[in-house]
């Protein structure tokens, strides 16, 4: 996808190694950020994340539906992204369902855990109204508009900052004395519940690239990668998924480099984007 | 010019939607007051010497909408936010209201407060939609009163006590209706203010209450909560109440969750539900299903009373000893009923209305001119007595008049309403014709001017075009003719039948092709779909179309050429049809007879000219036609006409007599039948799935319940044949021409 | 359900009968592509994004070298509607507004003189609320005009119906939903030539004829108005260089 020549390829690498890339970044260094809150307003929260000249939208729409039957006591939530074609021209048409399939998995992975619903960054639990009958279903879904490398990590923040947008409607139950009926539920015009994103994680994904590792890649950087670990930790420092990808194979004492350094980069990433949420609401 | 402006709301349509609807918001919405320099507006309502421009809340229009129609009010300013929620409470009342902004007599603007730049608030948080809106309405008037300045006086009238309170802290000039009614010093426009219902601002005039002596006559009703929840767990029913119109004490209201009406017996139970409310039923307990035939003794309770409310004031409130339900069980306890029987519990929509009738004969009170109690009867035996306030009861004592309900509380036996308008002195012959037709609510206005603008250029004559149009057959040729009744005006059918060189006829009916002037969609269809048909009275017609289309343009008038559209058959001389068609034509009437004359034309042997033989030809085809549908088991339903002796010189009716039925009337009958039939065949082979035919299958349900046991399904000669009892058969004939 | 107030002749948003909702057209939206803009009418919101002219890609779809290939996919976002329901990609209706939009482009784009090269106009619908198409058009002129691809004229779209026997300019989508007849218009606006035309519903001749007029009445005041952020950008562009 990316034609680069020898020389180029060199160069990269080669500035990579003395920690200076092409764009004067260091390796441990993001691209400038920018967030907007409530960009789609038909959704309950919404969010676009620009990383360089990569651009996401994030929306959440909740939408009240019945938990399942072996987690009663949980709400649902999905994830789907979607590479627009106005990112690139490989996008079009069925151009896209491998890599939005990916980055799909890859979110779901380090955002809602495993099948059970345990681990999730999302709290589950909060997402219910009546045990059993009635529960919030989140829809979270990404659309890459424009693509300029590190697709994920700007989803999971663009996903991340749309949470802390959201408000689902406050929910009046009138529970009715038979309890076999459904209950009568009563959704608020004006109240808006606040979502806890205190533990909502951010991405991380490290490139290595030749020895070193580099964080927010570009794709002619991705192009010369050997292998990416993508790490997601939360606020606490917890590290709530993980993802590696790429051919090469890893030594473990190297991932567990790569993970402590995800995160301390990701302290830093994450007070970052706290204060552009906080300015972008303040904006809003 | 725009700005934009996105509010969030969300809908609940099984599912909770987030709904985004842009909301522009303008600077060039004019004030519509002739005193205003500032806004560039076509159209000033509001009078430059207005004394006051009124500012009017919902509720104000809710409920003193007869007051609003008077000409002595006038300036009103309807502010956007106030008809949403009008229309959304009452659509009766909404229509009144914007008749009255659209008619330009009258001095009511309105104004877009919603859209206005300076005059569009957003709901504040914990606010609630009611507050908001009468916050808003307080801003706008704010707004007239600064755009307009000093000049002039903006007030808002509202009965609402505490946004008036606010108003007045806000700077903003707000009075009640009945002390600014009061103002305008026409004490007899003071009898057409709505009685105020609790939470407004008392009238001062109220009676004195004295709760202590007041006794709760009917259970209060459920709140609206419990009600939906009720109706949800199927402890209460939901229905129409239908008030029985010989027995106003007793009702039924049907409901789909039974399956079955549920009978209400006596006021009490029906619990000022009025004909017509959607209310909520509770079922009684099975062993006090019974039939009641206690309604004499309720009626008698209720004329026993009426020389107690004869005295203004007097206490027609008082308890009544009898229990009704009591006295139900009392008199017929024996005859348990499997008809489910209940009480009203609630009342989901009223269906108020205003009423014609006349006040309750009472002696003036002393000191007339002073505010009189009186009890007012309605025509309709279906609706309680109402009590009234007026201070013109000299003048409505012997005279028809319109009153409206207000509020009917559990304290008073009566509900409560205001005079509207007198119609005129009972008995009066115009009087009691315009009470009928109000009654049945029939519109006896003129046609609009946009109504008339539809009808085609008169005076009307056959164009070329007409001729050219493929799908119109020329019959002006064939000897077609009408027989109607004498004086008929608006002939819409005409026949003809003229014999084939093969011994067949060919006979044609011919209807006035009205669709050829009335195009669907246009003010005129709109206006016909809504009055439905034409009424006829005794000495008046009120058209559905407008006269020039039904007396001449569509009217099959002799030695005219008019469009039709005809039915066309061969027959045999045993009436058998050979071949049938249909199509648009142009026919020429060569005589409008009257049955008489057509009659007297057949009876007379001397007669062979064309015309005559086509008559018999044609009355002899009829009688193997009725003959034979008779056979098939056919009802005659047609009950016995009636017609009219009127006064030459004065037109007013002097006798009546049973309309005699010649054979030439049921000649006329037989084929308008036999072209019905043949259309019905026709639009059902072509339209199966669509047809809108009558089909009387409940006949024998109902035959059932009469104890007949018709043999086989309705329409076969057994059917007819059992029904051998006179009054069943009047029944029967009852239910299927009045089905509603 | 009176769409327009008799009273008062406001529509539900508060517009006139013969006003446009608010326009918005922004350039270079996305910094990948040739030419970008994101173009709104009112709550209606896409971007289009132009690739090329390039080398054809597919020479399969080549059908005549000598002039470009206009190639044109339309998308809606999973969020753009007020219900999300995941439909599948390249379904029938974006199929029809695909081929609609690369049919308008192309009668404006200048193809013999980019031959054996390809043009691929991308357009994704951010928010829908009613006129998809047109916003899609005319967001497609802004970014083919960032991407300085020549072009005969500006081709700009609006649509317009009639409801309460109104003509009504740029339908939202309760009123495109309202059942009436809602006729998309484009035009290419210096000559005056009508290059789009579609109408959903039955009405009559003379009425129909003021219905197009309104919506080509719309079409042109849209003409202005991306000229003048064609304008605006130019100078931008200008200030940039020094």
């Amino acid at each position: 996808m990316v034609g680069l020549s020898e020389g180029e390829k060199h160069f990269i690498r080669g500035g990579i190694s003395q920690d200076l890339r092409a764009d004067g970044r260091r390796r441990l260094q993001f691209r400038a950020v920018s967030v907007e809150t409530g960009v789609i307003p038909q959704a309950n929260g919404s969010a676009r994340v620009r990383l360089g000249a990569t651009e996401v939208i994030a929306s959440v729409k909740a939408e009240l539906g019945k938990p399942s039957i072996l987690h009663p006591d949980k709400g649902k939530v999905s994830i789907f992204v979607d590479c627009s074609p106005t990112a690139a021209p490989m996008f079009e048409g069925r151009g896209s369902e491998e890599l939005s399939t990916e980055l799909s998995v890859a979110l779901q992975r380090c955002l809602l855990g495993g099948k059970s619903g345990a681990g999730a960054a999302i709290d589950l639990s909060s997402l219910i109204v009546v045990d059993g009958k009635v529960c919030w279903d989140l829809y979270i879904d990404g659309l890459v508009v424009s693509s300029d490398g590190n697709l994920l990590d700007a989803l999971a923040s663009a996903i991340k900052v749309a949470l802390s947008d959201t408000g689902i409607p406050k929910v009046n139950v009138s529970l009715s004395a038979a309890t076999e009926e459904e209950p009568e539920v009563d959704v608020s015009d004006e109240e808006f519940v606040q979502f806890d994103t205190s533990s909502v994680p951010v991405i991380v994904t490290l490139t290595k690239v030749g020895k070193d590792y580099i964080v927010d890649a570009t794709p002619e950087e991705e192009s010369q990668m050997s292998s990416a670990v993508s790490v997601s930790v939360n606020r606490h420092g917890k590290i709530c998924g993980l993802t590696k990808r790429g051919g090469a194979g890893l030594d473990p004492s190297v991932i567990f480099d790569m993970i402590s350094v995800a995160k301390h980069v990701s302290q830093q990433f994450l007070s970052l984007l706290d204060s552009e949420i906080a300015s972008a609401e303040a904006a809003e | 010019m725009l700005q934009s402006k996105t509010f969030v709301k969300k809908t609940k349509a099984g599912r909770v939607q987030k709904v985004v609807r842009e909301h522009y918001l303008r600077d060039d919405i004019p004030c519509g007051a002739a005193s205003c320099s500032a806004c560039a507006a076509v159209e000033h309502p509001l009078a430059a010497d207005a004394a006051a421009i009124l500012v009017v809340d919902t509720n104000v229009v809710l409920h003193q909408i007869d007051l609003l129609e008077n000409p002595a009010i006038e300036d009103v300013v309807l502010l956007s936010v106030v008809l949403d929620e009008v229309k959304n409470k009452n659509l009766s009342v909404f229509n009144r209201i914007k008749a009255l902004c659209s008619n330009k007599a009258r001095r009511f603007f309105v104004f877009t407060n919603e859209h206005h730049r300076d005059t569009y608030i957003k709901e504040m948080v914990g606010e609630g939609p009611n507050d908001r809106n009468d916050r808003a309405i307080r801003v706008a008037t704010r707004w007239y009163q600064s755009h307009l300045g000093d000049n002039v006086k903006v007030l808002l009238i509202t009965n609402d006590r505490d946004n008036k309170r606010k108003a007045i802290e806000e700077g903003i000039n707000a009075d009640t209706v009945e002390s600014y009614v009061r103002s305008l010093a026409q004490p007899g426009l003071l009898d057409l203010v709505a009685v105020s219902t609790s939470g407004d601002v008392a009238m001062e005039d109220v009676e004195d209450l004295r709760p202590s002596k007041r006794k709760v006559i009917y259970s209060e009703h459920k709140p609206m909560s419990e009600i939906t929840s009720g109706l949800r767990c199927g402890i209460y029913h939901q229905g129409k109440l239908r008030v029985n119109r010989y027995n106003p004490f007793e009702a039924y209201v049907g409901s789909e969750s039974i399956g079955d009406e549920i009978v209400i017996h006596g006021r009490s139970n029906m619990n000022r539900a009025f004909d017509g409310d959607i209310v909520a039923v509770e079922l009684l307990p099975q062993d006090q299903w019974h039939e009641s035939k206690s309604f004499i003794a309720d009626d008698d309770e209720d004329y026993a009373e009426e020389d107690v409310h004869l005295a203004p004031n007097s206490a027609d409130d008082a308890p009544r000893n009898t229990n009704h339900t009591q006295s139900t069980v009392a008199s017929s306890a024996a005859a348990v009923s499997s008809r489910p029987v209940g009480r009203v519990v609630g009342i989901i929509k009223r269906n108020w209305n205003s009423y014609c009738g006349s006040l309750e004969p009472m002696p003036m009170p002393a000191g007339s001119g002073g505010i009189a109690h009186a009890l007012f009867v309605s025509k309709d035996r279906r609706i309680p007595k109402i009590r009234i306030q007026t201070r013109q009861l000299g003048n409505l004592l012997d005279k028809r008049i319109i009153v409206a309900v207000d509020l009917w509380d559990v304290l008073s036996r009566y509900p409560s309403g205001h005079y509207v308008r007198t119609i005129g002195d009972i008995g009066d012959k115009d009087t009691e014709t315009e009470v009928v037709l109000i009654e049945n609510d029939i519109n006896t206005r003129p046609f609009s001017t946009q109504v008339l603008a539809c009808l085609p250029p008169l005076p009307w004559t056959l164009s070329p075009e007409d001729l050219a149009n493929r799908n119109r057959q020329d019959l002006r040729h064939v000897r077609v003719f009408s027989v109607d009744p004498p004086g008929c005006r608006d002939i819409d059918d005409a026949l003809h039948c003229t014999p084939l060189p093969n011994g067949n006829f060919e006979v044609g009916v011919h209807i006035a092709d009205v669709t050829n002037f009335v195009h669907p969609g246009t003010p005129l269809d709109e206006e016909a779909t809504q009055r439905g048909t034409s009424v006829y009275l005794v000495g008046q017609r009120i058209d559905m179309l407008p006269k020039p289309l039904t007396e001449d343009v569509c009217s099959l008038r002799a030695d005219v050429e008019r469009l039709a559209f005809s039915v066309v058959w061969e027959m045999t001389p045993h009436a058998d049809i050979i071949s049938t068609r249909y199509t648009k034509s142009v026919i020429k009437s060569c005589a409008a007879m009257s049955y008489v004359e057509a009659q007297a034309r057949m009876d007379d042997s001397r007669m062979v000219d064309p015309l005559t033989v086509d008559l018999r030809n044609l009355n002899s085809l009829a009688k193997i036609m009725r003959h034979r549908r008779c056979e098939r088991g056919a009802l005659t339903l047609a009950s016995a006409e009636v017609k009219f002796e009127i006064d030459s010189e004065t037109h007013d009716p002097l006798d009546i007599g049973i309309y005699q039925i010649r054979e030439a009337n049921q000649m006329i009958e037989e084929f308008m039948l036999a072209a019905n039939i043949s259309v019905a065949e026709k639009i059902l082979k072509h339209f199966p799935l669509c047809s809108l035919l009558r089909f009387l299958n409940q006949l024998s349900g109902l035959a059932q319940k009469l104890e007949f046991e018709p043999n086989s399904s309705f329409g076969r000669p057994t059917f007819s044949e059992s029904v051998d009892s006179r009054q069943c058969l009047q029944i029967v004939r009852l239910v299927a021409i009045n089905r509603d | 359900m009176e769409y327009v107030n008799p009273l008062t002749g406001f529509r539900v948003d508060g517009r006139r009968p013969n006003e446009m909702r608010q326009l918005k057209g922004e350039i270079g939206v996305v910094a990948k592509a040739d030419g970008s803009a994101l173009f709104e009418m009112g709550n209606t919101r896409v971007i289009a994004a132009v690739y090329g002219p390039r080398e054809v890609q597919n020479k399969g779809q080549q059908v005549n070298s000598k002039e470009a290939l206009v190639r044109c996919e339309y998308r809606m976002a999973e969020f753009s509607t007020g219900d999300r329901r995941r439909k599948p990609k390249g379904d029938r209706r974006s199929t029809e507004i695909s081929l609609v939009i690369r049919q308008t482009m192309e009668a404006s784009i200048l193809t013999h003189l980019m031959p054996r090269s390809q043009i691929d106009i991308f357009v994704q619908v951010l928010q829908a609320d009613g006129g998809t198409r047109s916003a899609c058009i005319n967001a497609a002129t802004l970014a083919l005009a960032d991407a300085g691809i020549p072009m005969r004229d500006i081709v700009t779209s609006c649509s317009a119906g009639y409801l309460c026997s109104i003509p009504l300019l740029d339908l939202n989508y309760i009123e495109d939903s309202a059942g009436g007849p809602d006729v998309t218009v484009g035009i290419l606006a210096k000559m005056d030539k009508v290059t789009l035309l579609q109408m959903d519903a039955k009405l009559p001749m003379d009425t129909f004829e003021n219905v197009m007029e309104l919506a080509i009445e719309g079409c042109k005041a849209i003409a202005n108005y991306i000229r003048e952020v064609l304008l605006e950008n130019t100078k931008q562009l200008e200030c940039q260089r020094g």
